[in-house]
């Protein structure tokens, strides 16, 4: 019954708002009828019939009143008026195009802006991570006081696995990059190789095939593989009966077991590190090796799914239990704490400051943009007074006419959202191209419906926002004064005008916090450009090698071929220094870096020494240019079978000799106590950082690769003496002469690879920036407008005081000191705030002082000069008024 | 609409909906229905009774329809929904413990 009552109640209004003439004709029926009926009931009692017309009329009363009584009776006023409203706005913007442009370019920019960058918001740090429950899933970690997130050994892991109670599932994974040959050309896989269950941590399953089991993870048992689909599709042309199929990874026969779905997004690793997303190849099955009892190494990055119901707190506690246990009987597991961190956060954790610091500037963007309308519709509604009176003097309700303003704003607001709706639609693309390469959840940013529901609520919400206080301010006009002053005496009234100086005054302030923030940023972009980075990545070509383990069985096969290559390529005229070695700076980094001894040291209490190690070819350091601070780099005599040797880094020497001369001391590894193990440092070389905005270089050590283990993969540098761009060919040439079976991966410059650590700040400093000068923009707006109406209102007296002998330039200064008052309050509001920028924007700044009295000073000089030339304009207009005219207008 | 009516108005949604409970009228009947019961001691103005008609009407209490008068026009004749019928009784219980509270007032103070 009550839905019928509804059901009634939305047909009538239906009919009242689309077919209101038929229902204005039913009432006149209605009421018509009542005026015949009342007049033959007259009759009958023996009135005339002219007499008893009238009588029934004065009985019925005001016809229109009723009507419009009615009407209101509809509850379809609201409608009808706002859409009268808005066609009443609609004519009066038309009349006035310069300021509806004004407002309507302002908002789409401002609502375009900050409708992409929550596009990129949203796609990163709103949606859900394309696995199941991903609430579930956190990144185990170990910890210690020289370390805060370590990776996991083997062996600790597989006890994590067994002994935990708090987790439904467990896997770990460690990148092993995998050369795939037998298919044609053999090409250079991204590859991890994971343990039983991987993918149903993430909960995800293979479209084909199955994924690993614990029988896959014994050592010396059938080599596994799974693939992805990308892969699956170009490599394996999308055959059904891959499954089972052998394929040759590195030399090693591999099974296909399964092939994943498309959307098997990789979950991100912290150890050389590949970004979040579809970035992973194929999965090899994750064997433990060698004994049980070694827990030294620590390699693998690991994820759980927590049981449900269960807190993050209590499944650390449980995993902190388990490693307790094994640290009663393991040596190595001491001093080691279990680390959670949910999956979601770890993988954002890189770009979440950025994304909020560009979020809170866009915001700020916003708010000028409508402090600026708010302006500019209060300087409108004050030439309105006399319009808005008329209408409250003939019995327009307040309400009705706050409604009506709001209408007006709201049309403004809705205007600029279209228009910003569409800029952001290019505006996301633009930002998606622009981001760094290996920004987290790139692929996720999409053009979406949240994109236009965020734009049509911040179209709302902005409209009422600058809307309403204009809006009240003109519902509070006083009747009297406008309708009687005449123009000549006609000042907008002191309530609004101390609102509008105090918008400006806020716009300033705004727009002089953002321009800190943006240069701060480029203050410090600018210290990461001109730091010293410890290398020249100028013109350098590097690549990657693989050697398959299976056809370089041992380190003496490796090391000569990687002598014969070298050897080949120095002999070249054309390459001036050709080096290997096992990395590249800020290219990520291995934190495995424990286990040694020093030579008459003791670690302090609860520590070890720790160094991060890396492997070296002679002139691996003169192709990098870096330079060597101490003793010599390698020469052809560091080989096998003479004095071991390594190169540190300065980092090192301080850290573990500090004041004294490094070269000739000597450490070795814990596994190696033999005396002609021992490793002599022959020299120290200068440090590079982990990412260009490291705080310092890591302790880090050389082996010469002539004597280091076996390590399949290492990377090439060439530098040339004349053309660069030849290098590649000639790489490839040499390789191929000694190994047509090997590929050549990964080719690029240096200053690529250089460039790209620096692609992360250049976006945030480029967004920043464009924001901070389309705040700067509209702030100059919000300042004319005011100063040039109230120019405009005060013309008579800069023409009577021009009259008086008053010079152009004193009546410029006197506008001018009235716009700069404005300014510099607004200006030192700012600065005040911005004190704190450089706390918002934290990690984001690199070496920049919080309290830098020249960047300050900068940004209030830039302010400060924008606002002088926005009053400029209409204080040389002021000059220009004739005293005549101005005394004998209106 | 000032503040007195709203008691004129609550009253009036009661005695139009109690006129027509017992069989369909248009305006005019309801307006002499009222007079001629009350002994011509209650007056309904038409500027109260017809927008009472309409706001009665969009509140689902009661329904309109163009019908065949008994002088032969056509009028628009209301009658009481099922929801109007319960709001009726609603009403009435309402009123009867107003007037009876009133009464009481009245009477010992």
């Amino acid at each position: 019954m009550a839905f019928w009552r509804w059901f009634d109640i939305a047909r009538l209004r239906w009919r009242s708002v689309l077919r209101r003439r038929r229902v204005e004709q039913d009432l006149d029926r209605e009421l018509q009828f009542f005026v015949e009926q009342e007049a033959a009931h007259l009759v009958n009692k023996g009135m005339s019939v002219e007499e008893a017309r009238y009588a029934a009329r004065r009985a019925l009363g005001g016809y229109t009143q009723i009507q419009e009584e009615c009407r209101d009776m509809r509850r379809t006023n609201h409608l009808e008026d706002l859409v009268r409203d808005l066609r009443y706005a609609a004519r009066s913007f038309l009349r006035d195009p310069g300021f509806t442009l004004a407002i309507v370019l302002s908002m789409a920019l401002s609502i375009g802006a900050t409708s992409s960058i929550f596009s990129l918001i949203d796609g990163v740090l709103l949606r859900a991570l394309p696995y199941r429950d991903p609430g579930q899933l956190v990144r185990t970690f170990l910890n210690s006081s020289s370390y805060s997130k370590f990776p996991v050994n083997p062996n600790d892991f597989r006890d994590f696995r067994q002994q935990n109670h708090t987790f439904e599932s467990m896997a770990a994974y460690t990148r092993t990059d995998n050369q795939l040959s037998g298919n044609g050309k053999p090409v250079r896989l991204s590859s991890f190789a994971v343990t039983a269950g991987f993918f149903h941590v993430l909960g995800l399953t293979p479209a084909m095939g199955r994924e690993f089991s614990e029988a896959d993870e014994v050592s010396g048992g059938a080599n596994v593989v799974v693939l992805s689909d990308r892969l699956w599709r170009s490599q394996f042309g999308a055959s059904r009966d891959v499954v089972g199929r052998r394929i040759w990874l590195e030399a090693i026969p591999f099974t296909v077991t399964g092939v994943m779905p498309p959307g098997a997004e990789h979950p991100g690793n912290t150890y050389r590190a590949v970004a979040f997303g579809d970035t992973v190849d194929l999965w090899t099955a994750f064997k433990f090796e060698g004994s049980p009892e070694r827990r030294g190494s620590h390699f693998l990055d690991c994820i759980g799914r927590m049981k449900p119901g269960i807190t993050q707190r209590q499944a650390e506690a449980d995993l902190n239990a388990v490693m307790a246990e094994l640290a009663r009987t393991h040596e190595g597991d001491r001093n080691w704490r279990i680390f959670l961190v949910p999956l979601h956060r770890e993988i954002v954790a890189g770009s979440r400051p950025l994304l909020l610091v560009l979020l809170g500037a866009v915001t700020l963007v916003l708010l000028i943009a409508c402090a600026n309308a708010a302006n500019l519709l209060l300087a409108r509604a004050s030439s309105r007074r006399r319009e808005i009176a008329l209408r409250l003097a003939v019995g327009a309700g307040r309400m009705r006419l706050v409604r009506q303003m709001l209408a007006e704003s709201l049309l403004l607001s809705c205007m600029g959202a279209v228009l910003g709706g569409l800029l952001a639609v290019g505006g996301v693309k633009v930002l998606v191209a622009l981001l760094p390469a290996d920004f987290p959840r790139a692929a996720d940013i999409h053009v979406n419906g949240m994109l236009f529901l965020f734009t049509i609520v911040v179209a709302l919400a902005t409209g009422v926002a600058f809307g309403l206080a204009p809006a009240l301010s003109a519902s509070r006009t006083d009747l009297r004064e406008p309708l009687h002053e005449s123009s000549r005496s006609a000042t907008s009234g002191g309530d609004s005008l101390r609102l509008r100086h105090l918008l400006v005054v806020g716009e300033v302030a705004l727009a002089c916090v953002l321009l800190i923030g943006a240069a701060l940023m480029m203050r410090s972009f600018s210290n990461l450009l001109h730091d010293d980075f410890g290398f020249k990545a100028e013109h350098a070509l590097t690549a990657t090698l693989s050697l398959p383990e299976a056809t370089y069985k041992d380190e003496k096969s490796a090391s000569l071929f990687y002598k014969r290559l070298l050897d080949e390529l120095e002999s070249d005229p054309e390459i001036a220094v050709a080096g290997i070695g096992s990395d590249l700076p800020w290219t990520g980094y291995d934190d495995n870096a424990g286990g040694f001894k020093i030579e008459g040291k003791t670690p302090p209490p609860h520590q070890e020494f720790h160094a991060r190690y890396h492997m070296a070819s002679n002139d691996y350091f003169r192709a990098l240019r870096v330079p060597l601070v101490a003793g010599r780099y390698f020469n052809e005599h560091d080989v096998r079978g003479s004095q071991n040797v390594v190169l540190i880094n300065r980092s090192m020497a301080l850290k573990y000799w500090p004041g004294e001369d490094a070269a000739g001391k000597r450490m070795t590894f814990a596994d190696k106590p033999e005396d002609k193990d021992w490793l002599t440092v022959v020299g120290v070389v200068g440090d590079v950082k982990d990412t260009p905005s490291s705080a310092a270089a890591e302790p880090a050590f050389w082996w010469p690769v002539a004597q280091a283990p076996f390590e399949p993969e290492m990377v090439a540098v060439l530098r040339g003496r004349s053309d660069p761009n030849a290098l590649g060919a000639k790489l490839r040439a040499a390789v191929a002469a000694l190994d047509p079976n090997l590929a050549v991966g990964d080719v690029r410059f240096l200053d690529d690879v250089a460039g790209h650590s620096f692609s992360a700040p250049r976006f945030g400093l480029f967004l920043v920036g464009l924001f901070a000068a389309l705040a700067l923009a509209l702030a100059a707006v919000g300042t004319y407008g005011v100063i040039s109406y109230s120019v405009n209102q005060r013309k008579q007296e800069f023409g009577i005081r021009m009259a008086l002998g008053a010079g152009a330039f004193n009546v410029i200064g006197f506008v001018l000191r009235e716009g700069m008052k404005l300014a510099a309050a607004g200006t030192a509001v700012g600065i005040v705030c911005g004190l704190g920028m450089s706390r918002a924007l934290g990690s984001l700044l690199y070496r920049v002082k919080p309290f830098d009295p020249f960047t300050l000073g900068l940004c209030a000089v830039v302010v400060l000069g924008t606002a002088a030339l926005a009053c400029y304009v209409p204080a040389r207009r002021a000059t220009s008024s004739d005293p005549m005219t101005a005394l004998r207008a209106d | 609409m000032g503040k007195p009516s709203d008691l004129i108005q609550g009253t009036l949604d009661l005695l139009i909906l109690k006129t027509i409970s017992v069989e369909p009228r248009h305006g005019w009947a309801i307006a002499k229905r009222i007079q001629q019961v009350t002994d011509e001691q209650l007056q309904v103005t038409q500027g109260a009774l017809y927008p009472a008609l309409h706001r009665l009407e969009q509140q689902g209490w009661i329904k309109a329809q163009w019908k065949e008068s008994e002088t032969g026009r056509e009028a628009k004749f209301y009658t009481l929904t099922r929801a109007g019928a319960v709001q009726l009784r609603k009403e009435l219980e309402q009123w009867e413990r107003l007037s009876n509270a009133v009464g009481l007032v009245i009477r010992l103070v």
